[in-house]
């Protein structure tokens, strides 16, 4: 009911407003919602340019690929509430989405990494992921938090670190970087696999971990302890030591958690893809932050929402479909993509200036 | 202070003998199979096998990252091993930039054999400023797998210094056999893959990367190939499966040949295009193995290619151990052979020919050399749809 109420005051506050302050409402509402409003715009007119856009399977698509993008988002959000940024994202995806299909390549696949080692259980493998992308988060929060270097330099460090051990894992046990694949059946049913389907289109299970991943980060951000500092730490660290916040474990933990949702990527994408290269992973940091970005977590720290990143990622997978479906020549993509980081940020950073 | 300086010696002592541990283990193999000292194998180097000769070959390639590229490193580091070499691997990370400051570092460090995989395939300027380096160092240099100029580009590079060859494939000649192969694979079984009825093939292709010049040639001759083919039985040509689309192809925007951007293209297209609009995608060509392994697995999301009748015929190139467990699951129906361990046997031919004195293209005449350039060795492809 509380909604309703509110919008009886706004609307009575509207009412109050004279002619002109009326009209700067209208545009300021505009300007601050101009991605939304071009988003309908774009949906509407590949709508009717292709009427297959608005389909069931079509839409499930979007849904999924988005899902698939989602906790790495989620985690990079959280470097980028602190001012900071992750560049390592990537290459850990990379890492931990070839260490998932190694241990999970099933047992009469002609070339398994493994040899004669069973398929390990599946809760397992996530927890090695977990652990292994979590290490690497740890590792670029204890270097911020320590040693007070920006975070850029950090990850751009563990990036090619990550890389280096990536490569030397692909080569390793007379794998000799051949892509791996064939993949345990159980790993491919429990990621990619279905049990429920809207007017026959099953939704992947992928998008039920993305679901859950996205409401217990919201939960952290929201209704924790841990979370609030976050926000503190990223709008000003030296009022939050002051006021009692530890900063130090804070960044790290904020790293930490950002690795170990690149480790569940890892996993995910292992299964989605089923052939996993050196080069799995590769840039996957650059569509996560733009996300963030789109979504309004600010690169002033301390602002951002998770329901912004949600949408973040689903304004670029909605835009790249789009492109697709309406056969625009696929150079454009990378224009317009800039277009919209830049327009997304120029929008976030006037509201920060006007309230300055 | 005195302390200080016995810290900094002792810290170069330990990298020092670090290096030498690292050095000591290349030329091992040649120490035991020879059992004589240095001097003797270098006073009569023609020897090729189990010799220390005084050869430091340094090999560059384009990114350790390409798995057919991994396996040629694989085969040619235990070639060069075995034959008592001293190598470097460089990792040029697909920069080209990077890979030319490499060879300057790498001459400078003496080494005297350039083995270079070219990060720019097909592009005279950078070929030729390798060609430069080496012909001022006066050290021979061997170019692999990727071309270093094109067709109407022949013999400009290659020509322009004696000391230098090429060992790789023939470009075109993967996309012509795959073209040839879809073919004859679709006149054979026509209506089982024409599934809508309407005597054209809706078909979807996969490149790898922009401007390359494999991709390049693999994109168009698969295609043009296996028209001519069907028009010689007589059948429709292909038709791209969208018909709206200016490029007629769905390229790997990061030119990494990548399984993860086929998936995703081919998830998109099939949620547009499928049986039940009737437009079905009826055929899915690739410009390698790892998109045929992201379009199989896309497939295999909607119910396709699972061992059972729905089946769409997807094609690949590179004969990768996983493409080859896929035919033999019968979830794909065939790739064009590169051949990695040919490839590094010929290379390690030319570099004993080096490390022993003779001439850089000595004895090659068993080897398949191209046409019009007598210095570019060419290892065929070979046609593989199951063992």
């Amino acid at each position: 009911m509380k909604v309703v109420e509110n919008m009886k005051n706004r609307y009575a506050a509207y009412q109050e407003l004279d002619s002109k302050d009326k009209k700067t409402f209208w545009k300021e509402t505009l300007l601050n919602n101009a991605l939304y409003i071009l988003l309908i715009v774009a949906v509407i007119y590949t709508y009717t340019r292709n009427n297959q856009f608005l389909t069931i399977g079509s839409i499930m698509n979007i849904i999924s690929l988005s899902a698939a993008y989602l906790p790495i988002a989620c985690g990079i959000a959280g470097c980028i509430v602190l001012t900071g940024t992750d560049l390592s994202a990537g290459r850990v995806v990379g890492l931990t989405a070839c260490i998932s299909a190694s241990l999970l390549q099933s047992m009469d696949y002609a070339t398994r990494m493994y040899g004669d080692m069973p398929v390990l259980p599946i809760p397992l493998v996530i927890l090695i992921v977990i652990a292994v992308g979590g290490l690497i988060g740890l590792v670029n929060g204890f270097f911020v938090a320590k040693f007070g270097l920006h975070p850029f330099i950090v990850t751009l460090a563990t990036q090619l670190i990550t890389y280096g051990l990536l490569m030397m894992y692909i080569m390793s046990n007379g794998n000799n970087g051949q892509p791996l694949s064939g993949l345990d059946s159980s790993f491919k049913s429990f990621v990619t696999g279905s049990f429920v389907g809207i007017g026959g289109v099953p939704i992947p299970n992928y998008v039920w971990y993305a679901v859950i991943i996205v409401i217990l980060m919201w939960f952290v951000w929201n209704k924790t302890t841990f979370g609030k500092n976050m926000f503190a730490v990223g709008s000003n660290p030296e009022a939050a030591n002051v006021s009692g916040v530890n900063v130090m474990r804070t960044t790290i933990l904020v790293h930490t958690l950002a690795g170990a949702m690149y480790g569940i990527t890892g996993f995910i994408e292992s299964a989605r893809i089923g052939s996993n290269s050196a080069g799995t992973g590769l840039n996957y940091e650059c569509d996560a932050i733009a996300a963030c970005v789109i979504g309004g977590v600010s690169f002033v720290g301390g602002t951002g929402k998770i329901s912004g990143v949600v949408l973040g990622i689903f304004i670029l997978r909605i835009i790249f479909g789009a492109l697709i479906f309406l056969s625009i020549d696929q150079n454009w993509q990378f224009v317009i993509k800039g277009l919209i980081i830049l327009v997304a940020c120029a929008i976030d950073m006037r509201k920060y200036l006007v309230r300055k | 202070m005195k302390k200080k300086f016995l810290a900094a010696f002792l810290c170069v002592a330990m990298t020092a003998t670090m290096f030498a541990g690292c050095g000591d283990k290349k030329d091992e193999p040649a120490a035991d199979s020879n059992g004589t000292t240095d001097t003797t194998a270098a006073d009569d180097n023609a020897n090729q096998e189990g010799e220390t000769s005084d050869a430091n070959v340094a090999v560059f390639y384009y990114t350790f990252a390409d798995t057919y590229i991994a396996s040629v490193r694989t085969a040619l580091d235990a070639k060069l091993e075995e034959m008592g070499i001293t190598y470097q691997d460089y990792d040029s990370n697909n920069s080209q930039t990077t890979q030319n400051e490499q060879i300057d570092t790498a001459i400078q460090t003496g080494a005297n054999l350039l083995i270079v995989n070219i990060v720019t395939s097909g592009s005279v300027e950078a070929s030729q400023t390798i060609v430069d380096k080496a012909n001022a160092a006066g050290v021979p240099v061997i170019f692999f797998n990727r071309a270093v100029e094109d067709a109407d580009t022949e013999g400009q590079v290659l020509g322009s210094y004696a000391n230098c060859a090429f060992v790789g494939t023939d470009a075109p000649e993967a996309g012509h056999m795959q073209g040839q192969m879809i073919g004859e694979y679709l006149v054979e079984n026509f209506d089982k893959v024409d599934l809508n009825g309407d005597g054209k093939i809706s078909y979807a292709m996969m490149m790898g990367e922009l401007g390359n010049a494999e991709a390049i040639a693999r994109t168009q001759f698969g295609v043009e190939d296996a028209n001519k083919v069907l028009v010689e039985a007589g059948k429709a040509e292909l038709e791209y499966f969208d018909t709206a689309s200016p490029d007629k192809y769905q390229v790997d925007k990061e030119g990494k040949w990548s399984a993860q951007a086929a998936t995703e293209y081919m998830n998109t297209n099939l949620s547009q295009f499928n049986e039940g609009n009737n437009n079905m995608i009826e055929l899915v060509i690739c410009n390698n193995d790892g998109m045929a392994e992201g379009v199989i697995t896309s497939l295999n999301d909607k119910g396709y290619n699972t061992g059972d009748d729905k089946f769409i015929p997807v094609f690949g190139v590179d004969a990768t151990d996983a493409a080859k467990q896929l035919i033999a699951d019968g979830k794909m129906v065939g790739t064009i052979k590169q051949d990695a361990e040919g490839m590094a046997d010929c290379i390690a031919f030319l570099t004993g020919n080096v490390s022993g004195g003779k001439e850089l293209m000595d004895g090659t005449d068993g080897y398949n050399i191209a046409p019009n350039v007598s210095n570019k060795i060419y290892i065929p492809y070979a046609a593989y749809t199951g063992e």
